[in-house]
């Protein structure tokens, strides 16, 4: 491990592109007011020939270093990239300040491909790292969130001017509004399918006639688009918020938050009532003979020893069924259940891609962050039990 | 004193077990044997109401087990199978102190039975905080036994416990179980296929054959007079010679020492006399000289006492 002869391939390969991209694509734009398509500019326009050098030699020397690897030398290429994670958004401040033209107060700053690309790649090449060298999850994840202190710094002192940035203050409040209310609007999903699917999986392993209806139904249910099954629940919906007066007061209508919910919770049934139903058919029927042999009741059975050894494939469901319902949520934006997608239909009707992306983005890092704390959380659980 | 009269067990229109009667008393070593889905689990698991009896009736020391409540009745009967069924997700400790918990005892008293319990099973104290991955499987099955008599149950059911265990671990265990029971007069019920396993732990053999009870009594008698030929080729046919020489210890054999002994090839006095026929034929010998642990000579063994007793018997 520590005298690995051959290249690391992926790194190698990564880095490589990383250089191409630097020296290839534009990293930023400028225009003169929000509608203008911008100007590209490359990272030698936007803040000279020395800059970009400084950055392609250290990519040059992360490939260099991945050419041999040792693990002493991998180590280095982690403080490299943690380096140029640091310092993207320092050069970022760095060139609006070069850019942009004092007199023109309407001008922005879009972030062009190249540095999107690079974002991409460096990360790929954390995780790569994080493999190679074996780190625990937490060392990384502190690593990010220094890199993600440093942006957001950055972020709010010195790149005011970029696009992005200027979306968000336009409407600060509505966004945390918004993000809040696509955190809710989650939850309220899961937290209901968690419940209705315990209670189908648990209803399904008692009467054999029910499993094969049940995964019938959930798996024709899987099938329907979104924006058909928003549709289909729009009459009914509306009819149940005029007739029924507290649902309506509770703002039951056609659109709105209610179809938004029921759609969500039915896509995310079938998920979880598969991964509760196998995990709790697939624990160990010697565990559970021996539970009953030494006289635990069926109560004591189910919580001490049954629900407990499901948990790890039972979080595997819930985990699917976040993250689909964080991107699901952003599609129920269209008939008004309100959130983080508002701001991507917005963005698209307007052709203003940065507000595209301001709803994007915290969608793709909640995800992100969902998937990997119920991952690390089942495989924690799992590590302990394992066999 | 466990009881079964005429008792039945049917899975739709299979009968599993088929009319039994057993009887095993107060301290006895009762083992089941039979091929394999011959019913031996079934019975077994219908003494502590796993699975409950179509017809016939069951008594504990007397009074039908329906008139017990189900959780009730098993705290107070061991259980112990082969895969051990331990919690994978308790330490050792808890899994040992799970029936006196259930029964409610306090916090200091399970502790102190736990490590009773570790200590009469040979288990090293610091393996109480391990988990029963963590455990060979010589270890987990002696932490099920821990398990299983942890709330001093007078009778201990035992389904095939040492069936997945390497022949050496086997051997050590039943020796330990067979001393356990000596020493502790527990009513145990031990279901296993192998015969010989069967034979060196059984006070009462009882064969099963289809659902059916076959036959049942103390080995030596089924090795001398097995009711048909289905138990006679079970108790290994040809073999039942050696079979039974393998229940006998040759101190039980063994003449006092005479001075002509001196220089023949040894045998200890706890072997079997099978092991010592196997010795005779070894060294070409008709007699052996019987030593304690030491090697300090106890008596002697001839080929012609044993065959003179064993025509005798
Ligand atoms: N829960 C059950 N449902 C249906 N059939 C069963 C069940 N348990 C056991 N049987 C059947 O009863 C017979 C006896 O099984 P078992 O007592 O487990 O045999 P053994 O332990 O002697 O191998 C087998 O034919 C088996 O298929
Ligand atoms: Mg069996």
């Amino acid at each position: 491990m520590s005298r690995d002869a051959r290249p690391n391939r992926v790194l190698v390969s990564l880095m490589s592109l990383g250089l191409l991209t630097w020296l290839g694509l534009d990293a930023l734009s400028v225009a003169p007011n929000r509608l203008v398509q911008g100007t590209p500019l490359s990272p030698v326009e936007a803040l000279g020939w020395m800059v970009t050098l400084l950055g392609a030699m250290f990519m040059a020397c992360v490939v260099w270093l991945a050419w041999r690897p040792s693990s002493a030398r991998l180590w280095t290429a982690l403080g490299l990239v943690t380096g140029l994670l640091v310092a993207m958004p320092l050069w970022l401040s760095g060139a609006v300040v070069a850019v942009l033209d004092p007199d023109m107060p309407q001008a922005r700053v879009g972030i062009g491909p190249g540095l999107w690309v690079l974002l991409f790649l460096w990360l790929l090449v954390l995780v790569e790292l994080r493999i190679r060298l074996r780190l625990r999850r937490v060392w990384v994840w502190s690593l990010l969130l220094f890199v993600i202190a440093i942006w957001g710094m950055a972020l709010s002192q010195w790149l005011t001017p970029l696009a992005l940035v200027q979306e968000y203050q336009a409407r600060s409040e509505q966004f945390l509004e918004a993000v809040l209310y696509h955190l809710a609007l989650v939850g309220a999903a899961v937290g209901a399918s968690l419940l209705i699917g315990l209670g189908m999986a648990l209803a399904m392993r008692r009467f054999d006639g029910l499993r094969r209806l049940g995964f019938g139904v959930l798996n024709s249910l899987q099938t329907i688009p979104s924006l058909a099954l928003f549709g289909l629940l729009l009459a009914p919906l509306a009819w149940l918020g005029n007739q029924v007066q507290w649902l309506g007061a509770l703002g039951v209508s056609g659109i709105g938050w209610a179809p938004a919910w029921l759609a969500l919770v039915a896509y995310s049934l079938l998920p979880m009532v598969r991964n509760t139903y196998v995990a709790l058919e697939g624990v160990d029927p010697g565990v559970i003979e021996s539970a009953r042999g030494m006289g635990m009741s069926p109560v004591q059975v189910f919580f001490q020893v049954r629900l407990p050894l499901a948990l790890p494939v039972m979080l595997e469901g819930i985990r699917i069924t976040t993250v689909q319902a964080i991107g699901l949520t952003a599609v129920a934006a269209l008939i008004g259940a309100g959130g983080l997608g508002t701001f991507i239909f917005q963005g698209l009707g307007q052709a203003a891609m940065d507000l595209v992306l301001l709803g994007a983005l915290p969608i793709i890092a909640m995800a992100l962050v969902a998937d990997a704390l119920l991952g690390a959380l089942a495989e924690r659980m799992r590590r302990r039990e394992a066999a | 004193m466990i009881e079964l009269f005429d008792v039945t067990r049917r899975f739709g229109d299979e009968t599993a077990v088929d009319r039994i009667s057993l009887r095993v008393e107060r301290g006895e070593f009762c083992v089941l044997v039979g091929t394999s889905g011959c019913g031996k689990s079934t019975t077994l698991r219908m003494i502590n109401r796993l699975i409950e009896h179509s017809e016939g009736e069951i008594h504990l020391d007397g009074q039908p087990i329906r008139d017990f409540q189900e959780d009730q009745l098993r705290r107070r009967i061991g259980y112990a199978i082969q895969s051990t069924g331990l919690f994978p997700h308790w330490t050792v400790g808890r899994n040992i102190g799970l029936v006196p918990r259930l029964l409610q005892w306090s916090g200091s008293r399970i502790q102190e039975r736990v490590e009773a319990l570790m200590d009469l099973l040979g288990l090293p104290p610091e393996f109480a905080h391990k988990y029963p991955h963590q455990l060979s499987g010589g270890q987990a099955q002696r932490v099920g036994v821990a398990r299983a008599l942890a709330a001093d149950p007078e009778i201990l059911l035992m389904d095939e416990p040492f069936g997945a265990l390497d022949p050496i671990t086997r051997q050590t265990l039943q020796g330990e179980l067979r001393d356990l029971q000596a020493r502790l007069g527990k009513t145990i019920v031990f279901v296993t296929h192998d015969m010989d396993e069967a034979l060196t732990l059984a006070d009462r053999l009882v064969v099963m054959h289809e659902g059916r009870i076959v036959q049942q009594g103390r080995p030596t008698e089924l090795l001398r007079a097995p009711a048909n030929d289905f138990v006679a080729s079970l108790l290994g046919g040809d073999d039942r010679g050696l079979k039974e020489a393998a229940l006998i210890r040759v101190e039980e054999r063994m003449l006092p020492v005479a001075p002509e002994a001196e220089g023949m090839p040894m045998v200890r006095r706890h072997a079997t006399v099978n092991q010592a026929l196997s010795l005779m034929l070894w060294h070409h010998t008709r007699h052996l000289l019987v030593v304690d642990e030491d090697d300090s000579p106890v008596g002697q063994l001839s080929l012609d006492v044993l065959m003179h007793k064993a025509r005798h018997e």
